[in-house]
């Protein structure tokens, strides 16, 4: 199956500064693609590129088959963009919002009164359209956000980081929301920061980190970079503590971590958990914890980074 | 799409029109108080007396003649005419008692009559003061133009005036009632240009009219200076409006739906234009009221006013595009408009600016084109200038916006932020 998106060798660079460096990914119809990555770490930069905000230094962007910058009102027209502020008329009510963006987008006037009311409804907002935005809570401003990128009926939907500074409550109305977009056969380019949404709502996930792509695949295959499902978590007096003195540690264990009071290792071979904890208990350190776990998006991060994302 | 995006800025404007509603009042405030400090101490807005000394070194009848004529009918109600020697009359412009010196030159006559190229008045204007010598300086460009078209017309009489006037002894009556003659046929024939068929009434409320304020009225020449400077903030505010939709990134999420930048630049100039017809209208026409000024020539004013609109417009939309951050433009703008309006006249007239801004930096002002159209249009002495003026300014207006969306492309493009 042809992607609807493909992103090769994007790279751009600021001054001195390599905002994106060689990422690569496709997006295939009804698929949600995570670009998981802390702040600053190229997804804005990318997803500017991909909606021709920003011309990139290198590397190509196909949108539906055909590269963006040869006819880039085509690729438009096929996708929405949700940008990461929210980026609404406050003076103006959620349907003036929406038809406004709507006619933009090159629904006549009657065609964006109607889609206007559907969209409305699926958002859940009916009762408050008529509200000035500056009146709505921050959870209802981020729907009316992605609202108004869908007034079109977008192919490819781009949203960067649409639930940023909002409470549990509407990010959960949300990613139901984009969920039932997923369902309905929109692909989404979804960036984030939060490892629980792109743990829940991805299909795949890109990790990127200081503009590039470091790993990417699905949850399981992510996990599987750091050896399965077996992650211990030792806890203790660490400090001083030299791994490379200790004898076949490095064999039978990667490290993932290591600070003063933690030590987080994977098993390089699927030996049995009884048998790992069994070397870790004989370890030359005071042990006060251990703790065996099936490795997360940040535990992949970390052994990719060196460092959490919340960091 | 333009439209979609113009009855959006309109709404929005409607539901927080404070910045606009504040830059529309602030040019009445200020008129009314510069008018109340400086300028009239009749009712109705009018101004008082201008003192002007008249220093007659040709003395001869026509000059006579000439002092006569300011002295009497409508001019005498406006002029404070001192007729006094050259130095007594400059001491009091040393003293601040006269706004001007009107000189008439010895043999002034002669090289009129003689048809001579130079034929010159001497103006010296009071540099203490701002506008009464301004509007001595107007009026006297009236006479200056009505002296020309006698010139005009009765050139080929002339020599024959100058023979009767130098004769020694006693006038030759004869040739005076010839000449009178032959001027009087003249008239005839110029009857249906000088005395078009009038209709009209008259009210029987001739007590109010006394109270009614009188033609020129001081407010009537200082509106359109405050009113270029104001529009310039209105345009500003309007265009300003950039960079909220590029800090907001309403302009990004634009510029992902498949249209360029021009539209969007062009519907702020749009807006603004619109803004300032509108303060316009409320400056003028409310100015008007307020300070009962009765505008001579509305329709040209209208089309002056929308040029210098879309001048205003395409300049403070280069201007937002070369700050290229709405801090930087907060701080550029006002300055640059302040500068600009000092230059244009806004603040004193141009004329009493140092010579070299006076003659050679001033008349290229945008500014000044749009003030002085005004003033010669409300003077009925600006004809040909309105046109002129209008259309410079709707070139150089169109130029601007096309640049400034140009410059806004690029600086986008480069990822540039509000």
């Amino acid at each position: 199956m042809m992607a609807l998106l493909q992103v090769n060798g994007l790279c751009k660079a600021f001054g001195d500064v390599r905002a994106v460096e060689q990422v690569d990914f496709t997006l295939q119809q009804g698929e949600i693609y995570g670009l998981l990555g802390p702040n600053g770490a190229g997804k804005t930069t990318t997803i500017s590129m991909i909606s021709g905000l920003l011309r990139p230094d290198a590397g190509k962007v196909a949108v539906d088959g055909a590269d963006f910058w040869s006819d880039p009102a085509r690729a438009q027209r096929i996708m929405g963009v949700v940008p990461q502020e929210i980026a609404l008329y406050e003076e103006l009510s959620g349907r003036e919002n929406l038809e406004f963006w709507g006619r933009l987008a090159g629904l006549a006037a009657a065609e964006a009164r109607g889609r206007a009311g559907e969209v409305l409804e699926a958002l859940s907002l009916a009762d408050r359209a008529k509200d000035p935005v500056k009146n709505y809570s921050g959870g209802m401003k981020r729907r009316i956000n992605i609202g108004c990128a869908l007034m079109h009926r977008p192919k490819l939907l781009l949203l960067d980081e649409p639930t940023v500074g909002i409470d549990p409550q509407a990010r959960l109305n949300i990613l139901e929301f984009v969920k039932k977009l997923c369902a309905d056969g929109t692909a989404i380019l979804y960036t984030t920061h939060y490892l629980e949404e792109a743990e829940t709502l991805c299909h795949r996930i890109g990790i990127i980190d200081h503009g590039r792509l470091l790993a990417e695949g699905t949850l399981a295959e992510l996990q599987r970079r750091l050896g399965g499902d077996q992650l211990f978590v030792l806890e203790g007096e660490l400090k001083g503590a030299n791994p490379d003195d200790w004898p076949q540690f490095l064999e039978r264990f990667r490290i993932i971590q290591k600070s003063d009071h933690q030590l987080s290792v994977a098993a390089h071979t699927n030996r049995h958990p009884s048998e790992c904890l069994k070397d870790l208990l004989d370890l030359p350190i005071r042990v006060e914890n251990v703790t065996l776990k099936r490795p997360s998006l940040n535990d992949v991060f970390l052994q990719l980074t060196g460092r959490q994302l919340r960091e | 799409m333009l439209w979609n995006l113009l009855i959006k800025d309109l709404n929005r404007a409607r539901r927080n029109p404070w910045p606009y509603l504040l830059n529309l009042a602030l040019p009445l405030c200020i008129t009314g108080l510069i008018g109340l400090v400086f300028g009239p101490s009749s009712k109705g807005g009018g101004m008082g007396q201008i003192k002007l000394a008249v220093v007659d070194e040709d003395d001869s009848v026509f000059s006579s003649f000439l002092r006569g004529a300011m002295n009497q009918g409508e001019a005498k109600k406006y002029l404070d005419l001192r007729f006094l020697e050259k130095e007594s009359a400059l001491a009091q412009i040393n003293d601040n008692k006269v706004s001007a010196v009107l000189i008439i030159p010895a043999g002034f006559t002669q090289s009129y009559l003689r048809n001579s190229d130079a034929v010159e008045f001497e103006l010296v204007k009071n540099p203490a003061q701002s506008f009464y010598p301004a509007i001595v300086e107007e009026f006297m460009r009236v006479v200056v133009a009505a002296l020309n078209a006698v010139s005009r017309n009765l050139r080929g009489d002339f020599p024959e005036w100058l023979e009767v006037l130098e004769k020694e002894g006693r006038p030759d009556v004869r040739a005076i009632a010839r000449l009178t003659e032959r001027l009087g046929e003249k008239f005839d024939r110029l009857d249906g240009f000088l005395f078009p068929p009038l209709v009209g009434y008259e009210k029987e409320t001739r007590s109010k009219e006394k109270d009614s304020g009188v033609a020129v009225n001081i407010f009537g020449y200082l509106l359109p200076g405050l009113a270029a400077m104001f529009i310039l903030f209105l345009a500003d505010n309007s265009v300003r409006d950039l960079y909220r939709e590029i800090r907001l990134k309403t302009f990004d999420r634009f510029r992902t739906l498949h249209h360029r930048v021009l539209p969007m630049i062009s519907s702020k100039v749009v807006l603004s234009m619109t803004v300032v017809i509108l303060g316009s209208g409320i400056l003028f026409l409310g100015g008007g009221w307020i300070f009962r000024i009765q505008w001579n020539r509305p329709m040209p004013m209208a089309l002056l006013i929308l040029a210098y609109g879309l001048f205003a417009s395409g300049f403070m939309a280069l201007l937002a595009a070369l700050a290229r951050s709405e801090r930087r433009a907060d701080v550029l703008n006002s300055v640059i408009v302040l500068f600009l309006s000092f230059l244009g006249g806004s603040f004193f007239p141009a004329r009493q600016l140092p010579a070299f801004l006076r003659d050679h930096v001033c008349p290229m002002m945008p500014n000044y084109w749009f003030i002085e159209g005004q003033r010669g249009l409300q003077s009925g002495s600006g004809d040909v200038l309105w046109t002129v003026s209008a259309l410079k300014l709707a070139i150089v207006g169109a130029v601007l916006v096309l640049v400034a969306a140009t410059l806004f492309q690029r600086s986008l493009a480069k990822g540039a932020r509000a």
